[in-house]
């Protein structure tokens, strides 16, 4: 069952956050726009992820790769091919699309941990074409300087731009979480058995998930290059999807904002607590281990379970 | 709901947090952002950099500054991840207000912080990576190159190989760029000091392979004249190891850029790939000469071990920021790239020129033999030391500027 | 009679040697991954982790008994048994009580381990490169196949991976513990029910399985430089293995290193450039044909 994440007073704290966000380059410096910047597609990306992830039971291990050729192809559309820039922007997410649809099909027929291990398979194979391809890919050194539209190019022009893609992306997914397709998605996560038996076809749900996660991973990618002008190879790596993981499970897979509150946190970790030592992994790691044994459902998940209880507590008492 | 609040609530403190880790420096100090890596195997090169500039940092603070203004530096871990590295930039930049940026080891960081620097018009040193576009085609006015780039220690090598009588040779490296552009640069250069070379073949493994003997093997099997191996820092111990243990080394000369630095022959110890020819930019015996020799003993004292190469760079950028911003009067950025450009500074292997057309520092060459010590007991040296002075190999103003334009 | 010569010609012969020794630091690290995977469930990332903390250990170990081949055997011995208390440890304080939770959680909880046991090393062993000698005797190399030369440490690595690989065999299939484990492995609830105490059944195969990682580290030490980033590394290709192999299964673990090193070795004869992605290529093969595996696992 989704839970509605804006109900009455929901909705006017809500407002005001959007309010805030849409008026913070009035007042922030200019590095937290960055900042924020960062997070919102970076919590995009954790939200494409729990797509399969939390609300499909997909054990989605090699997300990253979505995002890296997301943001390779609009870096090589806008800088190989003479057409506008814009043209990135939508070439970028259908190549994602287009990658998630193949590498999909092939691992579908794996389940659970074989899946993933498939996936990371493949991935790796796309990375290493990434980081070799010098002539055309930039090679280790990826691509820098991208030529981003004059629009949006200032640090607010990306801010709103981000800004603007991010929020109707989340409002794209959240309907899509909504609708009855999600709804059956959940059901194939709790019992594929029995949602096969009812007539849903299980394995077309999965590859139709995995083609969404896989688009929106992509703008996520395309937002990157509007935001830091450049790409790297690094951002196909396993070891980036295994952060994203992380950004869900901190923030809680069970909810929708949950990853968004994840990639929150840990970005916000790793630029302040580098301000106090070089070893930001160890608190990181000790967070997560934290997490995982009081929190099992990240703090988001934990702190809705616990307004849910307040709330059933709070009816049987007024009952 | 709720909820929102405390996502809310949750963002703004760790924002508020965010106020309390910003340093709170005073007008009254010059400050120095590092971005570098850390962690991992380049750690200890980034280190070895950190070490050389806090040694001059330190002597230039207790003289009482620059200007009366003493100097502050501060790190960034990027952990060799060049969006982490990007960002943190970014924050020294944006949020801790540095009058300078110093970095990094990794190249893709490099020119991606480079090309911030230039929108931001702030001076960004790099003290280590070797990728011959930060002051080539992609150099600009407020970056400055102080390492040997690859396209200096390729002509270097070139130099002093076209004299030896090698003709069929073998190209083996570490594959991603600085592999291949040390290869490069050596290769067409040596090609066209010495035309009559020839390439037989090339083998590329992967950065951080740990098992060399299935390439080693190969490359015997087709016995070439001369192995150029385009090996990484880190590499470089694990292929000495596989190297002496395959018996290549009695076999076959070879050639690997900055395998006699103290770096790679310190930890290798009696191990070390002896017969092997390396150039580098600066060794810590070398020249035997009283500035070197207190050099030295002032940085074994301070950190309880010998300078690697790396220590080179992090004093050469201690002393152009000393000498820049003295020369320039005032913490003034533009005022401070003026004073560097065609600048000459002090340094434990002579005087060394930060030259103006390209904003790369010009050091000399060492090119050498690894050997055994009769001073040093427990690691090889460099031995038949050729010192090969820069203007015998920089690329020419006029062809660094071509690329430029391209 | 050409192509005979082809086939069995020097440098290929040279090369499957040389892709076989490759095979047994990765079969050693495997083998505890996938016991650990097949009896626990834990996909423990943190294993490349221990196997670095193993070549330090050697390292520190070997130093502190003068440096030379003496140091070396002391090392071998110590080391993986210092790494398999201190997984020990950590399998009586965290992990024991997570093991009805989910993989993923698992997954993220070694993950966690390793986070912080990578700035650990940092933290007590700096970040110069640290070298290990080889042993007097392995020095050199033996020369095989047309004159090329194949180390002798390598030959030594050959014989030990069977040795390993019979005595584990041994343990898990003839010892009774090995026998326990491995019901355990498929009904938890059932080995309780007959009284055995199933906690200290798994923390024995935690156990084991670092054991593993660290013995792999202190194996490898001699031959590589000792530095941070030793535990990703490895860590990626462990896993391939273990699920290429089955998991939980031994002779798979060696299987899929045998066909992980021959690819890679072989590869790089036929494209030197790309030789990294024939393994993958035959992982991706594998998983497509046998998807659970090419032998039997544990579940």
């Amino acid at each position: 069952m989704t839970k509605n994440t804006l109900g009455g007073k929901g909705r006017i704290v809500g407002g005001a956050l959007l309010i805030l966000l849409f008026l913070s380059p009035l007042f922030l410096p200019r590095f937290y726009i960055y900042l924020v910047s960062i997070i919102l597609l970076t919590g995009l990306l954790a939200t494409s992820l729990n797509l399969p992830l939390g609300y499909g039971g997909i054990f989605q291990f090699h997300h990253a790769v979505f995002y890296g050729v997301g943001a390779y192809g609009a870096a090589l559309m806008i800088t190989k091919s003479g057409l506008s820039p814009w043209f990135g922007f939508v070439v970028g997410p259908l190549t994602a699309a287009f990658l998630s649809l193949i590498m999909g099909l092939i691992c579908i027929r794996l389940s659970k941990l074989y899946f993933g291990m498939l996936q990371i398979s493949l991935g790796s194979l796309v990375w290493i074409i990434a980081y070799r391809w010098y002539s055309f890919t930039g090679g280790d050194n990826g691509l820098h300087g991208i030529p981003v539209p004059n629009a949006i190019s200032s640090p607010n022009g990306a801010y709103y731009f981000t800004l603007l893609v991010t929020l109707l992306s989340l409002w794209t997914l959240h309907k899509i979480i909504d609708s009855p397709f999600g709804s059956a998605l959940q059901g194939i996560r709790d019992n594929p058995v029995r949602s096969a038996m009812i007539g849903i076809n299980v394995k077309l749900h999965q590859l139709v998930v995995l083609v969404i996660a896989g688009f929106f991973a992509g703008v996520a990618g395309s937002l990157f290059i509007v935001v830091d002008t450049a790409v790297f190879p690094d951002m196909l790596f396993w070891t980036l999807s295994l952060e994203v993981l992380i950004m869900c499970l901190l923030g809680g897979w069970f909810t929708f904002l949950g990853p968004m509150l994840g990639a929150a946190i840990i970005i916000s970790m790793r630029t302040f607590v580098s301000g106090f030592t070089d070893y930001w992994t160890l608190p990181l790691g000790i967070l997560m281990m934290l997490v995982i044994f009081f929190l099992p459902n990240g703090i988001l998940g934990y702190i809705e379970e616990k307004l849910h209880r307040n709330l059933i507590e709070q009816t049987i008492k007024e009952s | 709901m709720k909820k929102v609040i405390y996502l809310f609530v949750f963002m703004v403190g760790f924002l508020g947090l965010s106020l309390f880790s910003s340093s709170s420096y005073g007008a009254n100090t010059i400050k120095i952002g590092i971005v570098d890596t850390y962690s991992g195997p380049p750690a200890t090169m980034s280190q070895d950099v950190l070490d050389g500039f806090k040694m001059v940092v330190n002597e230039i603070n207790a003289k009482g500054g620059i200007l009366g203004k003493k100097i502050e530096f501060v790190t960034r871990d990027e952990k060799f991840k060049p969006d982490v590295g990007l960002a943190m930039a970014k924050e020294l930049v944006l949020k801790e207000n540095v009058d300078l940026l110093m970095g990094t080891i990794s190249s893709s960081t490099a020119l991606a912080v480079s090309d911030f620097a230039r929108k931001e018009k702030i001076p960004f040193l790099v003290t280590n990576s070797r990728t011959e576009k930060i002051t080539g085609e992609k150099g600009h006015r407020y970056v400055f190159g102080i390492a040997e780039n690859t396209a200096m220690a390729g002509r270097a090598a070139a130099h002093a190989l076209s004299k030896k009588p090698f003709m069929k040779y073998w190209i083996a490296g570490d594959d991603y760029e600085y592999g291949h552009s040390i290869a490069e640069n050596v290769w067409n250069n040596l090609k066209a000091l010495k035309p009559g070379v020839q390439l037989l073949e090339q083998t590329w493994w992967k950065v951080g392979e740990s098992d060399f003997t299935p390439y080693i093997t190969q490359i015997m099997s087709a016995k070439p004249d001369f192995l150029i191996a385009a090996t990484g820092g880190a590499t470089m111990v694990t292929f000495a190891k596989a190297a002496k243990a395959t018996g290549l080394i009695s076999r076959i000369p070879m050639y690997q850029h900055t395998v006699i630095d103290y770096g790679v022959l310190g930890p290798l110890g009696a191990d070390g790939p002896e017969g092997v020819y390396g150039t580098a930019p600066y060794l810590f015996y070398y020249p035997d000469a009283p500035a070197n020799k207190a050099y030295v003993e002032e940085f074994r004292k301070a950190y309880g071990r010998y300078p690697q190469m790396f220590a080179l760079f992090g004093y050469s950028a201690g002393r152009l920021i000393e000498r820049g911003f003295q020369k320039a009067g005032a913490v003034d950025k533009e005022k401070f790239i003026n004073a560097l450009e065609g600048m000459v500074i002090d340094s434990p292997v002579g005087k060394l020129e930060m030259r103006a057309c390209d904003h790369q520092l010009q050091l000399p060459m060492i090119f050498g033999v690894v050997k055994k010590s009769p001073q040093f007991k427990d690691f090889l040296v460099a031995g038949d030391i050729v010192m090969v002075p820069s203007k015998d190999f920089m690329p020419k103003c006029e062809e660094v500027l071509k690329t430029r334009k391209e | 009679m050409d192509l005979i010569y082809a086939i069995f010609s020097p440098t290929l012969m040279s090369q499957i040697f040389v892709g076989l020794s490759r095979t047994v630091i990765l079969f050693i690290v495997a083998s505890g991954l996938s016991l650990i995977l097949g009896v626990l469930r834990i996909p423990n990332i943190w294993h490349g982790s221990l196997y670095m903390v193993g070549a330090f250990m050697t390292f520190t170990i070997s130093g502190a008994f003068g440096g030379g081949s003496v140091g070396f055997w002391i090392a071998l011995i110590l080391a993986p048994l210092g790494v398999a208390l201190v997984s020990l440890i950590a399998e009586r304080s965290f992990f024991q009580h997570l093991y009805e939770r989910e993989h993923l959680m698992l997954l993220l909880l070694t993950f966690a381990f390793s986070l912080v046991f990578g700035d650990l090393v940092k933290m007590v062993w700096g970040m110069q490169y640290k070298s290990v000698p080889v042993p007097q005797i392995f020095q050199g190399s033996v020369h095989l196949f047309g004159g090329l030369p194949f180390p002798l440490y390598n030959v030594f690595l050959l014989a030990i991976g069977p040795i390993v690989a019979v005595a584990l065999w041994l343990i898990v299939n003839k010892t009774k513990i090995g026998k326990i484990s491995r019901a355990a492995a498929v009904d938890r609830e059932m080995v309780g029910a007959v009284g055995i105490n199933v906690s200290w059944v798994f923390a024995f195969v935690f156990m084991i399985g670092c054991l593993l990682a660290g013995l792999g580290g202190a194996l490898v030490a001699p031959t590589v430089n000792v530095s941070l980033g030793m535990d990703h590394t490895l860590i990626m290709e462990a896993f391939l293995i273990v699920i290429i192999g089955g998991l939980g299964n031994i002779w798979g673990a060696l299987l899929g290193a045998l066909i992980f090193g021959l690819a890679q070795s072989l590869g790089i004869l036929i494209w030197p450039q790309f030789g990294i992605v024939f393994p993958y290529a035959a992982v991706i093969i594998v998983l497509l044909l046998r998807p659970t595996g090419l032998l039997k696992s544990t579940w």
